[in-house]
């Protein structure tokens, strides 16, 4: 994407005033996007994100620059203005870069970019048509596809020869909402959002009817649903994206942007307890085709099957190169960012909970009084307090074991911590979610995860009034 | 960058007439951690967005990719979903107002002011705020930034318009520390010229909130009077503002379709859009080139004008309010500058009736937590108890749930507090008749 014999000018330029790490990132990413409004083509669109992004590390200090002019004077100009926030003496010179071979586990044959619009519309009509025969109160669908394919290079050195890193990423997703119209005028949405490293082929073969009607029945579920109840119950929370919990309360604290600086509350956890010994937790960016999956991070190192809670003992953070000078830590493979215009940080990729030994049927059996809930809308943390929210989109009452009426306008809050030391079932069921998480190096693709769980008891938000 | 080839080349295309914006930004920036310069960023950014007309139909595109071949990819996009789209009604494309008032905002003196001076008026900042009392344990970060940003649009009727603005933003985070309880604040100033930047402010602002969240609990689920310090009530107002955007109304997702010149809040209510208060968020043009104009749209609780662009302006038979946004390939809308109108009285007059009231001064997870369409809302909230019209005991792990709509017909008074946020509304502390609190 630019020349071996720019890199290396542009790398040394970098390394002139004393930096001991450099790397320039250059991207090129399409994006599509087509977008149904009841069933008609409301919008599409084609456009391109490009540019090089340059980062120098000078012990615990980085400095960060990109640009969208990629000329060899706009480059130079970049790293010498970059490199002049530091005043030592060079102490690195790059002779030559060597090409690192990636390894591609996410393997595509079907291409999301090759597939013509004409068939992602028809897909879309499909997810439409099944939402709207759901009811005649569905008044409004929206279905859209939105796919990306970025091409990436990294040239970086820490000594005097250089790696260059080649890399694909192909990312797809479907969105439905379906919106339901109910007595004086009362709205409520219903939404399905699967999302894959793949190719078309997942696509049509998920039960994209099946979810679209689903998003559908949600809608119109709600309409009628009592307000949540407030007060501190047993909380069952689903397999898959009710993992989303884990991500924001414990996920985020354990990313070494907040232990290396001693702003979180896990900073000086390893090798403590901090869930219940039910409880283990992974980050896997190497899970072959899913939607937080990568060969490769943001600065080059290998993802891996990283392991945050063994049996309630916290093992390890998710480490970048930067955060993990501060830790005396190797980086693990989970620096990422969103595009060229963020410095990558620690993210997380695939964050789960994994499976226990319960039967999910049994353990919501054994709940006498409390809530299930299905679905999350999302939520977010402060990582050094670790009190959380997150305001659930699918929630029901649990009545001697059983599931009974659905609620709405529920949310849940605590501290991490709290939380999960409060795990006290834990199914057998684990299944993954798709979101996008937003922090520092901007909003990057994850999978959310876990099997269904119980927690004994946790703060519920409504405005029902007590639960009886 | 010439534009007359990209105009030649959309015509020899079958592009009956089109639009090209092009948007610059240059931004300088750096982050201090424990007395050091920890980070500092540079940009230069370039995004050129086109848009055409084919048979009737609007196709759009975008690039980052300025040089060779960009125009060519521009064109090709256009036409790719120009011929897709099943949208109903002629597109066209907008050819220019009457009048536009024009104005320069843009401030020569911030970006002249040297990076290196920046950086000492952050570190003596740090040492001030650690300064300010024996339990503030952490400075967790300084962040500075300044951008530029040049945004031009040229269209195939011969408009041409351009316009240029500059801000900085400073943002500073504190821990505390008492026992072994941890509490945090943070602190945001922003402007076009560092002269509006108050230290002294800025650093009581921000120990004062962190240290008076010592002690906080929840206080008893119930029904109380409720005040909602200014960034809060913008936060929900946003959510007000975003239902009046005429898409949303002619689609039935708005819950004020149809209450158009009828009361819909307290007659204390009255909300303008301001996009020519010279400000940061100050422009003259929306993204199709039509002049802005500063408007009412509810006046004493009346709604007076929904949100348009030419588009939906056509459907209603009315003209474009000025509020067009490209964003993602098709036609949007957007706002800035919402003003909402504040009292007179002071904050402490303001509660001086309430008895056993809450004053909310942060709330998390509104993005997830409130329905736009109905107007329900439940998210986690922060702040402290009212009673005999003072402010008390801190809270902390409360829920603060009801209703948008029927929040602002039951409004009982501003005070003069007026805050310019980040979302860009202007908005005073409001105090609410009753507001659902969940806590023990």
């Amino acid at each position: 994407m630019i020349s071996k014999s720019l890199a290396l000018k542009v790398l040394n330029e970098c390394l002139a005033t004393g930096g001991d790490y450099a790397e320039v990132y250059v991207e090129e990413t399409t994006n599509q996007s087509v977008e149904l409004e009841n069933g008609k083509v409301n919008s599409s669109s084609e456009s391109k994100s490009y540019g090089v992004g340059i980062r120098i590390l000078n012990g615990f200090k980085s400095v960060y620059g990109y640009t969208s002019d990629t000329t060899q004077s706009s480059l130079m100009n970049l790293a010498h203005s970059l490199a002049a926030s530091y005043n030592g003496a060079r102490t690195i010179t790059v002779e030559k870069i060597a090409k690192k071979r990636v390894n591609n586990i996410n393997k595509i044959d079907d291409h999301l970019i090759d597939v013509p619009v004409e068939e992602k519309i028809a897909y879309l009509k499909e997810c439409t048509e099944a939402a709207q025969a759901v009811d005649q109160r569905i008044v409004r669908v929206v279905a859209n596809f939105s796919n990306s394919h970025r091409e990436w290079e990294l040239f970086n050195a820490e000594g005097p020869v250089g790696n260059q890193i080649n890399n694909t990423e192909e990312r797809g997703r479907m969105f439905l909402l379906a919106m339901a119209v109910g007595e004086g005028g009362k709205i409520e949405t219903g939404t399905t959002r699967p999302g894959r490293y793949d190719g078309w082929h997942w696509f049509k073969e998920i039960d994209y009817k099946g979810k679209s009607r689903r998003a559908a029945e949600i809608a119109i579920q709600s309409l009628t649903a009592d307000e949540c109840p407030s007060g501190v119950y047993p909380v069952v929370i689903t397999n898959g994206w009710g993992g989303v919990l884990f991500h924001e309360a414990c996920g985020h604290p354990l990313e070494s942007s907040a232990t290396s600086k001693k702003q979180s509350v896990f900073s000086e956890s390893i090798g403590k307890q901090i869930a219940s010994k039910l409880v283990s937790a992974y980050d896997d960016g190497t899970l072959p085709n899913e939607w937080g999956s990568n060969n490769i991070d943001s600065e080059g190192v290998k993802t891996r099957k990283n392991c945050l809670i063994k049996d309630g003992i916290c093992k390890g953070f998710m480490v970048d190169r930067l955060n993990g000078r501060r830790l005396g830590m190797e980086p693990n493979g989970t620096c990422r960012r969103e595009s060229y215009k963020y410095e990558p940080t620690s993210r997380m990729s695939n964050t789960y909970i994994a499976a226990g030994k319960d039967d999910p049927e049994q353990i919501i059996k054994d709940t006498k009084l409390g809530i299930y809930v299905n679905d999350f809308g999302g939520g977010s943390v402060n990582p050094m307090t670790g009190e959380f929210n997150f305001s659930a989109s699918e929630a029901y009452i649990i009545r001697d074991g059983k599931i009974c009426e659905p609620v709405r306008g529920c949310t849940l809050i605590g501290s991490g911590s709290e939380v999960l030391m409060n795990i006290d079932r834990v199914g057998n069921d684990v299944d993954l979610g798709q979101g996008n998480c937003g922090a520092a190096s901007g909003s990057v693709p994850v999978n959310v995860g876990q099997p269904t769980l119980r927690i004994s008891a946790m703060t519920v938000g409504g405005r029902g009034g007590k639960l009886e | 960058m010439k534009v007359a080839k990209f105009f030649e080349l959309a015509k020899a295309n079958g592009i009956e007439e089109c639009q090209l914006t092009i948007s610059k930004s240059k931004t300088t920036g750096f982050s201090i951690f424990h007395s050091e310069l920890e980070g500092f960023q540079i940009s230069d950014d370039i995004s050129i967005k086109a848009c055409g007309v084919v048979n009737g139909k609007l196709g759009s595109s975008s690039t980052q990719k300025d040089g060779k071949g960009c125009f060519e990819f521009l064109v090709e996009g256009i036409l790719k979903s120009a011929k897709i789209s099943e949208k109903e009604g002629e597109a066209s494309i907008f050819p220019g107002s009457k009048k536009y008032h024009k104005k320069n905002v843009f401030n020569p003196e911030l970006g002249n002011t040297p990076i290196e001076d920046k950086i000492k008026t952050a570190l003596s900042l740090e040492k001030e705020i650690l300064a300010y009392d024996s339990r503030i344990s952490e400075v967790t970060a300084i962040q500075y930034e300044e951008k530029e940003t040049v945004s031009e649009i040229y269209n195939s009727h011969g408009l041409k318009l351009k316009d240029k603005g500059n801000y900085f933003i400073m943002y500073a985070g504190a821990a505390a520390k008492d026992g072994d309880k941890v509490k945090e604040n943070y602190e945001i100033s922003y402007g076009t010229s560092l002269s509006t930047y108050n230290k002294d402010e800025f650093i009581k602002n921000l120990c004062d909130g962190v240290l008076a969240k010592f002690g906080a609990d929840a206080c008893n689920s119930g029904k109380y009077p409720t005040v909602l310090k200014n960034s809060v009530f913008a936060s929900l107002a946003n959510y007000f503002i975003h239902s009046t955007i005429a898409e949303e109304v002619q689609r039935g997702s708005s819950f004020l379709a149809g209450k158009l010149g009828t009361k819909i809040a307290s007659t204390k209510i009255t909300i303008s859009e301001k996009p020519l208060l010279p400000n940061i968020f100050f422009s003259y043009f929306d993204d199709e080139g039509v002049a802005k104009e500063n408007k009412d749209i509810v006046k004493n609780g009346v709604l007076k004008t929904y949100l348009y662009n030419t588009e939906t302006a056509k459907v209603d038979g009315v003209e474009s309010t000025g509020n067009g946004a490209y964003a993602g390939g098709r036609l949007a809308t957007s706002y800035s500058n919402i003003y909402i109108k504040g009292g007179k009285a002071t904050f402490d007059e303001m509660i001086s009736g309430v008895k056993e009231g809450v004053y909310i001064t942060e709330i998390q997870g509104l993005g997830t937590g409130m329905n736009p369409r109905s107007g329900d809302f439940s998210c986690q909230a922060q702040g402290f108890m009212i009673e005999d019209g003072k402010v008390t005991k801190p809270l902390t792990l409360i829920t603060l749930s009801g209703n948008l709509f029927k929040m602002l017909n039951e409004v009982s008074g501003f005070d003069n507090n007026e805050k310019l946020t980040l979302s860009s509304i202007i908005c005073s502390d409001i105090l609410v008749k009753q507001m659902s609190i969940g806590g023990k």
